[in-house]
């Protein structure tokens, strides 16, 4: 069995998104996809699932050449994509689950329980999977569920595997479980193509690697042959530009500092502090915690264990209306479902925050945050129409920076900002980075969580890596670079002899 | 909602239908007062012309109003609360049983009877009268605060809350009343039935009188757009630092504060109460209401001018249907036609 996709070529509206890709897998072969966030991972992934369709190229399943135009054609050809968001129905079991969509009937036409519970019986011995059928989904950790996932795989007889980042929310010992699988299936000799960020997986569990970036191939080669700081050179590339954005500091009295941190779901054991003036980043694969981490400190989520000082003092945060008292701001990640309020006009979203502070008697002080928001639209840079626009009529860097007008209103002291340009164009992020180097000379505490090292090292005088829940690291100065970042990232240590 | 299309033929006035196309299909309110005047003048051809002079005709068509409105003022000011609570993306079943709760206990104050409560007291005349208001509004209050409290700290869905409440409260009121037959005093009664000018337009004045603050509240105050932004993104209604959790339970503390106000216009309007059946079916009455008048039942949009407007026209609609003799046991198909429609209306409306 073997599969080859010979230059593919994509374009979004005008963008070449796949720049003349060939790439081949063949049965028996576990094989490592890898690149940044962007560099065409998923895209390429799509076009041999069915899912996007490809503008020049060919796909070739065992020597004969294919088309896919819907997932059901590439599924018949044998694919099976498991998608990061499993297709599991909770409430079913789990042989249920494995016929979700082609059930077995009986002649009446009514399902036939006995027969997909026997054959799931079956599949789960030649996979030496040990689970029972019946259980509930619902009741199964995430690994289990991504077996029960590659299992339905296994029983529509697919030869090949695209497993899109199954290990982000798993655990050490889950992890290990899923590998064991995916294992047991190279014996079987399926082909798996394996998306993953973490490098030390790719190298413990993968025959071959491909390294995509902006599109393009750039590195492909027997996994035994690099070590984990090839890879995530190839990742990066040596021709991003990550010029620090320079600015005069002046850093002050310590504004916040965390003492052993504990969530028992996303994070644990945290410390760390952050002066006025500083701008600190926090970043990490998905699945490290950051946000959980800061939305905590922030009021929103629940902390188990560990202290908060403001300003030397010691606070306990049981609501984000208290910390906004407190002097915390907090630009939460997705746009749409955390921050903006669709059915408010622009004005009100840009001043939500500031309502009880101006207000007499209950009664909001519309003129006053008129004053405050034009001040802001011309300094921020908006592009709007009228104030009572909707804001969903705003691009999503105009929405971005109401966002953020609406938390500068507050005169906040520590302003956390958490992936500040996703979604938004190269124009306005370079407006957001100007925004937020300027914020520092009025004597603010600067946080920015973002899953791009590129950006970290651009706008901030240190980096803080997480990696599952824990500080893997913190990088400064020459050290902040992407290779040490991404390193850390992926659950490595920082070594200190400097490469190439 | 203001797309912008049409926005140069508005600017330079082009023409009437332009003009209201634009204003149809930009304001929602606009559309559902359009609905409501199209029944008024139908309403007002099927009374007919038929009178001596025009004074004439202009009285009976005046107190047909008045009474249109005077019937429907407990279940208007009831509406108009619900807006609120659909509005954080809630529901309350329970103002039925409140209504009847509240109404139970203003009796048992009030009554001139044996087991009058003030009487036994030795409180009368308007010292009791003051007593008993100030008692059931905050009994309303308080009912409504627990449901709330049963909603944000128990976590227990709105649905489910108010439709235990629902039942709880019809069922305890209906034990402890039986066989007891209150006497309210009829100096009480003047609440409802105090005439101004020759008109008993009391109940309508305080209906007037409510509408407006809620309208004030809804527009103007931290309270009132802080409900909008809960219902319509909750998370990130918490992440803008909005006690999303007090702001539900100030709206159903209201709603049961408002259940009482009706409780007692009901009571000074009628005198007396039948337990078992009086607030039956209010609470899909006033849902109804808010519904026809633009609110979103996922919550996010609402208008309390909406529900006025909302009230009106199934208030005319019952009045024609009353004109037209059709029998009574179909009129209520026409009222669940015209929340049909109504939503029908506006969903074309939102995705044009």
């Amino acid at each position: 069995m073997k599969i080859e996709m010979r230059n593919i070529r994509k374009y979004f509206g005008s963008n070449d998104v796949i720049k003349d890709v060939s790439f081949m897998l063949k049965g028996g072969e576990i094989c490592a996809l890898l690149g940044e966030n962007g560099a065409g991972k998923s895209t390429l992934m799509n076009i041999l699932g069915g899912v996007h369709q490809m503008d020049s190229g060919s796909i070739i399943v065992d020597g004969k050449e294919v088309a896919f135009n819907t997932p059901a054609q590439s599924q018949e050809a044998g694919i099976a994509f498991i998608h990061q968001e499993l297709n599991l129905i909770n409430d079913l079991p789990i042989y249920e689950n494995m016929f979700l969509g082609r059930e077995l009937k009986t002649k009446r036409g009514s399902l036939d329980l006995e027969r997909m519970l026997q054959e799931t019986r079956r599949i789960f011995t030649e996979m030496n999977v040990d689970l029972d059928p019946t259980m509930m989904v619902r009741n199964l950790d995430a690994s289990y569920k991504q077996i029960i996932e590659i299992c339905r795989a296994m029983m529509t007889n697919a030869s090949f595997i695209i497993m899109d980042e199954p290990t982000t929310s798993l655990t050490d010992q889950e992890i290990e479980r899923v590998f064991k699988m995916m294992k047991t299936l190279r014996e079987h000799h399926v082909g798996i193509i394996f998306i993953s960020h973490k490098l030390n997986e790719v190298m413990q569990v993968c025959d071959r690697y491909f390294v995509l970036r902006d599109g393009s191939l750039v590195a492909e080669g027997n996994v035994n042959e690099v070590n984990t700081n090839d890879l995530a050179r190839f990742m990066v590339g040596h021709d991003v530009r990550t010029e620090p954005l320079n600015r005069e500091k002046k850093i002050g009295r310590e504004i916040l500092r965390v003492e052993d941190l504990t969530n028992s779901h996303f994070f644990r054991d945290i410390s760390f502090s952050i002066k006025e003036g500083e701008i600190v980043g926090f970043t990490g694969l998905l699945g490290d915690g950051r946000s959980e981490l800061f939305q905590s400190i922030f009021g929103a989520e629940k902390i188990s264990s560990g202290k908060i000082y403001l300003n030397g003092k010691e606070v306990k945060m049981t609501s984000t209306k208290q910390a906004i008292k407190e002097g915390i701001a907090y630009v939460p990640r997705n746009r749409k479902e955390n921050a903006i309020i669709k059915d408010m006009d622009i004005i009100e979203n840009a001043s939500i925050v500031t309502w009880p502070a101006f207000s007499q008697n209950g009664t909001i002080n519309r003129q006053k945050h008129k004053e405050i928001f034009e001040e802001q639209r011309k300094a921020l840079r908006i592009k709007m129409g009228e104030l009572t626009d909707s804001i969903s009529s705003l691009s999503g860097g105009n929405q971005q920076k109401v966002i953020l007008a609406k938390w500068l209103a507050a005169k906040p002291k520590l302003l956390i900002l958490d992936n500040p340009t996703q979604g938004v164009d190269v124009g306005a992020k370079e407006d957001i980075y100007d925004i937020i180097l300027k914020l520092t000379e009025e004597n603010i505490a600067i946080v920015v969580l973002s899953s791009e090292a590129n950006e970290i090292i651009r706008i901030c005088d240190r980096a803080i890596v997480m990696y599952h829940g824990v500080i893997q690291g913190e990088v400064a100065g020459e050290e902040m670079n992407e290779h040490s970042i991404m390193r850390l990232a992926t659950g490595g240590q920082l070594t200190f002899t400097k490469e190439g | 909602m203001k797309p912008n299309l049409d926005n140069d033929a508005i600017k330079n006035n082009q023409s009437f239908f332009q003009w209201f196309k634009y204003k149809w299909s930009s304001d929602q309110l606009f559309s559902i007062a359009i609905a409501l005047i199209i029944m008024i003048i139908l309403q007002t051809l099927v009374l007919g012309f038929d009178y001596d002079s025009f004074g004439s005709w202009f009285q009976s068509w005046t107190n047909n109003w008045i009474n249109i409105l005077r019937n429907n003022a407990a279940t208007a000011i009831v509406a108009l609360g619900m807006t609120f609570v659909i509005m954080t993306g809630g529901i309350d079943l329970a103002v039925g049983s409140t209504l009847v709760v509240t109404g139970a206990l203003s009796m048992m104050l009030l009554d001139t009877g044996t087991k009058g409560f003030l009487l036994a007291m030795g409180i009368t005349g308007v010292p009791a009268f003051a007593i008993t208001i100030l008692v059931v509004l905050l009994f309303g209050y308080l009912l409504g605060s627990l449901i709330g409290v049963t909603i944000t700290k128990g976590k227990v869905p709105p649905f489910i809350a108010t439709l235990g409440a629902m039942m709880i409260f019809r069922s305890v009121t209906q034990h402890f009343m039986q066989g007891y037959n209150p006497k309210v005093p009829t100096e009480f009664l003047q609440i409802a039935s105090f005439k101004i000018d020759n008109f008993m337009i009391m109940p309508i004045v305080y209906w007037a009188i409510i509408a407006f603050i809620l309208y004030y509240v809804s527009k103007r105050t931290t309270f009132g757009r802080q409900i909008i932004a809960v219902g319509s993104n909750e998370r990130a209604a918490r992440l803008s630092g909005i006690h999303v959790e007090k702001v539900k339970l100030r709206v159903y503390a209201l709603m049961g504060l408002l259940v009482s106000i009706a409780a007692i216009i009901q009571v000074s309007r009628i005198g007396s109460k039948d337990f078992s059946n009086a607030g039956r079916g209010m609470e899909m009455d006033a849902i109804a209401a808010a519904v026809v008048g633009g609110t979103n039942m996922m919550g996010g949009r609402g208008f309390i001018l909406g529900t006025v407007y909302g009230m009106l026209i199934i208030a005319v609609m019952n009045n024609l249907l009353n004109l037209f003799g059709v029998p009574p046991f179909l009129r209520e198909a026409f009222k669940g036609v015209i929340v049909i429609a109504a939503v029908l209306l506006q969903k074309k409306e939102l995705t044009s």
